[in-house]
């Protein structure tokens, strides 16, 4: 087998040229490797603190974000994104809640469902409506887990995008929030802020291929 | 030289040095001001180096670990011993899953095995989704720098090749160009079969594979298409799952000094339900291509853990007067011009170890400390005992050491030859440094002639 032989000898060429050198006295030890200290994932300071810091990052990173008590008025407030933004056609995940406040939403916006819809109908969407399983606060960015929803195109594709978050899902730091993550998903996604690029002359550009918009429902409450 | 003679062509080039003066500093500036938002980032520094020189040591072990959890979870890992190996597989899995268009998210290993024109060979055409690379390749041309690899095309330039290839009238506003490109490429992204992306880093522990971007093109490539075919340079593996942290916080900060770049992907194997998002296949394609041979030595080992945030190109003064194309290979700068030589043969990038004042600022902003001056004097070393050619340059230069040498070991030789070229007042052609500068004149009586008439004895007002 082909392969099998390039694996061997790509194996047998490290295992080679790593013995003509002497190896290093200085590599550090599995414990104080990571040496960040130890986090709680209550963090620096409360709950409160967090959110304020987790708001002030997101509009540092250019996303919108609007605080929300009950799933009527996220219902509300995504009605009010969505008519502001003159978007029609609106596509949900699968997740419960998400489904919960569509259906809420007036019914002058055309909503469907990601699972009925072609390649090109996904790309003719104004809006994509997910939940995020995590906020980071000190960089003011949404996870999504795979595992836990249909969401990785609807964050992606079309222009707006309008994120579901838990006040409770809001983790201090990167660090704390891989350490809450499961590979259980095969995919997780990080975004921080709207599509970039200062590709032509650094001049900052939002919204290339991914969402120009993207906006916050953070849910308080239990 | 190819170099030489590169380089002087780009210094003639105004517009472009105008360009790579603007670009560099600005990332200079938002990386100095990002990494003050790191508590300890000399400590970041150490840590990501600390992981890396681990990995590297037990790469083999690290490697198998990777390729067995990538598997275990649904992915395909092909190993490549060079590019032509990797063209091969990445090739002929595009034929078997019978793509004509495959769609590519930024990857530097890509360009380095020349995969556009293998694939091109195949019948098989290629599409750069990242802007910039886009453009480049629209243009016909190759990047210039690793993270804007446009720099060296102005807004006129791209919005007249947009509507020669793309059909739009023309526009110098920056977002109707990028507005352009979005829409021609969302219709490649609707028809592709397959997308190849490039990996940012790789975890042992889990399998799972990190890419970094801003755009979300590489999102598009690795979740639209069928297959997902990632190509990765054996050095981009690393052990744990929670050392992604550290390397989070150096990565975006050095190359465009974003605190985090918009999107992370974390992909591990493929769907496990028929009816989740995302492709069937993911392939992992591991390169060697000369990187094995890069362990052999303490020194040279250095350069496999760099994590490619180009920082070192924007800080070094060569670089950014005469830009990336210079050099010549698909790794410029700095770090380029200790890469090149080892991957790609010593015979053909001899004169890049040169192309460097050895001041040292890319040794100081590279987040994981790799001594770039240390290698580029290494292969240097190696250039001579190699003897390989790079020009008379260095037969006179050898010639000079041989005379240096023989007069500082001398020491009446050296009085008399110093009284000789004083009395005389001629000095040697300095090559390049007396071209462009002028030489102090001498001073009518050495620091030795004063020193024995009587400079010892005075004394200064402490004694």
């Amino acid at each position: 087998m082909r392969s099998g032989d390039a694996r061997r000898e790509i194996l047998h060429a490290i295992r080679t040229n790593l013995e003509s050198s002497p190896p290093v006295q200085s590599s550090p030890s599995p414990e104080r490797r990571g040496g960040q200290g130890v986090r709680t994932p209550e963090g620096r300071g409360g709950q409160e603190v967090r959110i304020k810091h987790f708001t002030e990052q997101l509009a540092a990173v250019g996303a919108q974000c609007t605080t929300v008590r009950s799933e009527t008025e996220a219902a509300a407030a995504l009605a009010r994104i969505l008519a502001d933004a003159g978007a029609r056609r609106v596509v949900g995940s699968d997740a419960p809640l998400v489904q919960r406040i569509l259906a809420a939403v007036g019914n002058d916006i055309v909503i469907d469902r990601l699972e009925r819809l072609s390649r090109d109908e996904l790309f003719a969407c104004d809006a994509g409506v997910t939940t995020a399983q995590w906020g980071i606060a000190d960089t003011g960015t949404l996870v999504l887990e795979s595992a836990r929803e249909r969401s990785r195109l609807l964050s992606l594709v079309p222009p707006i995008h309008v994120a579901v978050l838990s006040v409770r899902c809001i983790c201090e730091s990167l660090g704390d929030a891989l350490a809450r993550l499961s590979v259980a998903s095969h995919a997780i996604t990080f975004i921080t802020g709207p599509s970039r690029t200062s590709d032509i002359e650094l001049t900052l550009v939002v919204g290339v291929h991914g969402p120009q918009t993207v906006h916050v429902l953070l849910m308080e409450g239990p | 030289m190819t170099f030489e003679r590169d380089a002087r062509t780009a210094l003639a080039d105004g517009q472009l040095r105008g360009a790579l003066r603007q670009a560099t500093t600005l990332f200079g500036e938002r990386r100095r001001a990002a990494l003050a938002t790191v508590p300890d980032w000399e400590g970041a520094r150490d840590r990501a180096r600390a992981i890396k020189d681990e990995t590297l040591e037990h790469l083999d072990r690290y490697l198998e670990e990777f390729a067995a959890n990538a598997e275990r979870a649904g992915a395909c890992v092909h190993w490549a011993r060079d590019a032509a190996a990797a063209c091969d597989i990445i090739g002929g899995i595009a034929e078997r899953r019978g793509a004509r268009t495959v769609v590519k998210s930024k990857s530097m290993a890509s360009e380095e095995i020349h995969l556009n024109a293998a694939l091109a060979r195949r019948g098989i055409e290629a599409v750069e989704t990242d802007l910039g690379e886009y453009i480049v390749q629209l243009a016909g041309e190759t990047p210039s720098h690793i993270v804007v690899p446009a720099i060296h095309k102005t807004k006129a330039q791209i919005a007249a090749l947009f509507a020669d290839k793309l059909g739009i009238a023309p526009s110098d506003d920056v977002a109707t160009l990028a507005a352009a490109a979005r829409d021609a490429l969302r219709r490649r992204f609707a028809e592709a079969d397959l997308g190849i992306s490039g990996v940012n880093f790789a975890v042992a522990e889990t399998g799972t594979i990190l890419i970094l971007e801003n755009e979300g093109n590489a999102r598009m490539t690795t979740s639209l298409p069928h297959t997902h075919v990632a190509l990765m340079g054996i050095e981009k593996v690393i052990p744990r799952f929670a050392d992604l942290d550290v390397f989070l916080q150096l990565l975006p900060r050095s190359g465009t000094g974003q605190v985090l770049t918009a999107y992370q992907s974390l992909i591990t194997g493929t769907k496990r339900r028929a009816e989740d998002e995302g492709p069937e296949e993911l392939h992992i394609v591991l390169l060697d291509n000369g990187r094995s041979r890069m362990l052999a030595s303490r020194v040279t080992r250095q350069a496999l853990a760099c994590i490619r945030c180009g920082a070192c190109l924007n800080a070094c003064p060569v670089y950014r007067q005469i830009g990336g194309h210079a050099y010549g290979s698909v790794y410029p700068g700095p770090i380029g011009a200790v890469l090149s030589p080892q991957l790609f043969g010593l015979a053909r990038s001899a004169a890049l170890p040169y192309a460097s004042s050895l001041c040292g600022a890319c040794r100081d902003v590279c987040p994981v400390k790799i001594d770039i001056p240390a290698l580029l004097l290494h292969l240097r070393a190696q250039v001579v005992a190699e003897g390989v050619a790079v020009g008379k340059g260095h037969l006179r230069e050898r010639l000079a050491f041989w005379i240096y040498a023989t007069v500082m070991v001398r020491p009446r030789l050296f009085a008399w030859l110093m009284r000789a070229v004083r009395s005389l007042r001629i000095m040697p052609p300095l090559g390049a440094w007396t071209k462009w500068r002028d030489l102090r004149p001498l001073a009518p009586r050495s620091f030795r002639e004063q020193w024995r008439a009587g400079l010892g004895d005075q004394r200064g007002p402490d004694a």
